[in-house]
């Protein structure tokens, strides 16, 4: 009998939620259809609009980084950074994004802004962009740079916060598409603050150095730019790119202030499913040169004396990548072979000079179309030159061995 | 001199506006061409291609729009791409 109602007990402890639960979601049900009744009832335009500001029409996107780096000197976890976009549509025209970056560097945190911009559809094939932008000059910066797009931990040679090509800048832009009969087209046409000249006033080992995105502006002058992209194939397979971009860099009311820069450069991409092979090849490359007037900076060694030399920097790069996407394995479709060549030259005769080259081999694996992990190894050649016979390379510049994961989100 | 250059730069931008205004934004090869099409090709050459299931309808307009401007995509091309990827909803 005991264990009969002990039975009957525990059945009823079991049971007993379940009914009640069951008595709560039919209770839930009524009352929901109540209130899609009432809510029928409401006048149309009163009722919830799903693309209502601050709801649906903001997105959060953006990518994050980290990574180990193994030298013959250093064992370390580097390149912490997390980098949201902020991107907000007001309407079918008006959008506005911007990009924050969070980075851990020399035991730091370093926030940075990358772009915060608003674009405005013109036309159908024109769009105006005001703020501060990626300046459209050449393919890595503007398209490749991010760390979940970047097939490498590293950046080539020249490109990025510490070369001679731009990153970002305060201005307006008109860009866009067209078709010039059956090929495809795309252009940009801007206007910056542009680059400021480093007359070595302060620091005579910079006298001559380009610096980008520096605000406020040095002067009343301003920068002009365009970029120019084709696409020959009709399946827009390959696309090469010409840039330039021109305007005085001195600062207003000194002896620089007519100085001019001229940056002009070409690019290439092309991307193609190839069968025979089961693989997608993509081919990037980027050529650019630097040219800033010559002028006189002072003696690093001595400043009351000068010296000069022919200011013309280039920067070049060519990247191959294989992923075997169409094979049936599923470990090796997300496999990806790349490797990458950058060549950095700054003047002959600067304090300043550089002539460095750097070779990168990785192997890439993708956990989905946003995430991975990526196998690499860089070898560096050539160096700073110190002046005094012989070579030095960059700190933090030495062969390497990188493990990094990215997320693009 | 300052003053004509940044008046014919002035001019030459309006000049390529005038230009581009009048281009064609499609072509008899993108009118064939489907959402499907113009999203591999136009995504995979910088990064790899999102599933269409990844996104809300509302979240995919943010995002096609966004992409618009930074690829440089035409309207009919973006609005292609647009109607392919809201599909998997």
């Amino acid at each position: 009998m005991k264990k009969l109602i002990y039975r009957l007990g525990l059945l009823l402890f079991v049971v007993s939620p379940v009914w009640l639960r069951a008595q709560d979601a039919d209770q839930s049900l009524q009352v929901q259809s109540t209130l899609d009744q009432q809510l029928a009832q409401v006048p149309q335009e009163l009722q919830p609009d799903d693309n209502k500001p601050g709801l649906s029409r903001f997105l959060l996107r953006g990518y994050a980084h980290s990574g180990l780096e193994v030298t013959d000197e250093e064992f370390s976890f580097v390149g912490g950074s997390f980098n949201p976009i902020l991107v907000f549509r007001q309407s079918d025209r008006l959008l506005f994004e911007s990009e924050l970056e969070f980075e851990f560097e020399d035991g730091e945190l370093e926030i940075g802004l990358e772009y915060a911009d608003m674009s405005y559809i013109l036309t159908k094939g024109l769009t105006l962009r005001v703020g501060k932008f990626l300046t459209p000059f050449g393919k890595f910066i503007p398209d490749l740079h991010p760390a979940w797009i970047n097939k490498f931990p590293t950046k080539p040679l020249g490109a990025g916060h510490d070369g001679i090509l731009p990153t970002a800048d305060i201005g307006a832009e008109l860009r866009g598409g067209a078709y010039l009969g059956n090929m495809k087209t795309n252009y940009s046409f801007y206007v910056v603050n542009g680059p400021q000249l480093n007359d070595g006033s302060v620091d005579a080992e910079e006298g001559g150095m380009l610096h980008y995105g520096l605000f406020p502006d040095n002067s009343k002058q301003k920068s002009f730019g365009t970029r120019i992209g084709i696409f020959p194939f009709s399946n827009s397979s390959l696309e090469l790119g010409f840039s330039a971009q021109t305007g005085k860099v001195g600062a207003k009311e000194t002896k620089y202030e007519d100085v001019g820069a001229t940056l002009y450069g070409v690019d290439l991409s092309f991307v193609k499913n190839v069968t025979g092979l089961s693989s997608v090849i993509d081919l990037k490359g980027q050529y650019a040169v630097a040219q800033v007037d010559d002028v006189e900076y002072p003696e690093p060694e001595n400043p009351t004396e000068t010296h000069t030399f022919d200011n013309k920097s280039t920067a070049w790069f060519a990247q191959l990548s294989i992923r075997p996407a169409f094979v049936d394995s599923k470990l090796i479709q997300n496999l990806e072979l790349a490797g990458r060549y950058s060549s950095f030259k700054t003047p002959e005769g600067a304090p300043w000079e550089v002539d460095q080259s750097q070779f990168e081999i990785g192997l890439n694996y993708w956990i989905d179309w946003r995430t991975v992990f990526k196998f690499s190894y860089r070898a560096i050649s050539g160096g700073e030159e110190d002046h005094h016979g012989g070579e030095e390379a960059e700190e933090g510049m030495t062969n390497a061995f990188f493990i990094h994961w990215a997320i693009g989100f | 001199m300052k003053k004509y250059s940044v008046l014919i730069a002035v001019f030459a931008v309006v000049l390529a506006a005038v230009f581009i205004t009048s281009c064609a934004t499609t072509s008899e090869v993108s009118a064939a061409k489907s959402g499907a099409q113009l999203w591999g090709e136009n995504c995979l050459r910088c990064h790899n291609t999102p599933s269409p299931a990844t996104f809300s309808d509302p979240e995919w307009d943010a995002a096609v729009l966004h992409m618009r401007v930074r690829a440089n995509l035409t309207d009919d091309e973006a609005v292609k791409v647009a109607e392919f990827l809201k599909s998997a909803n």
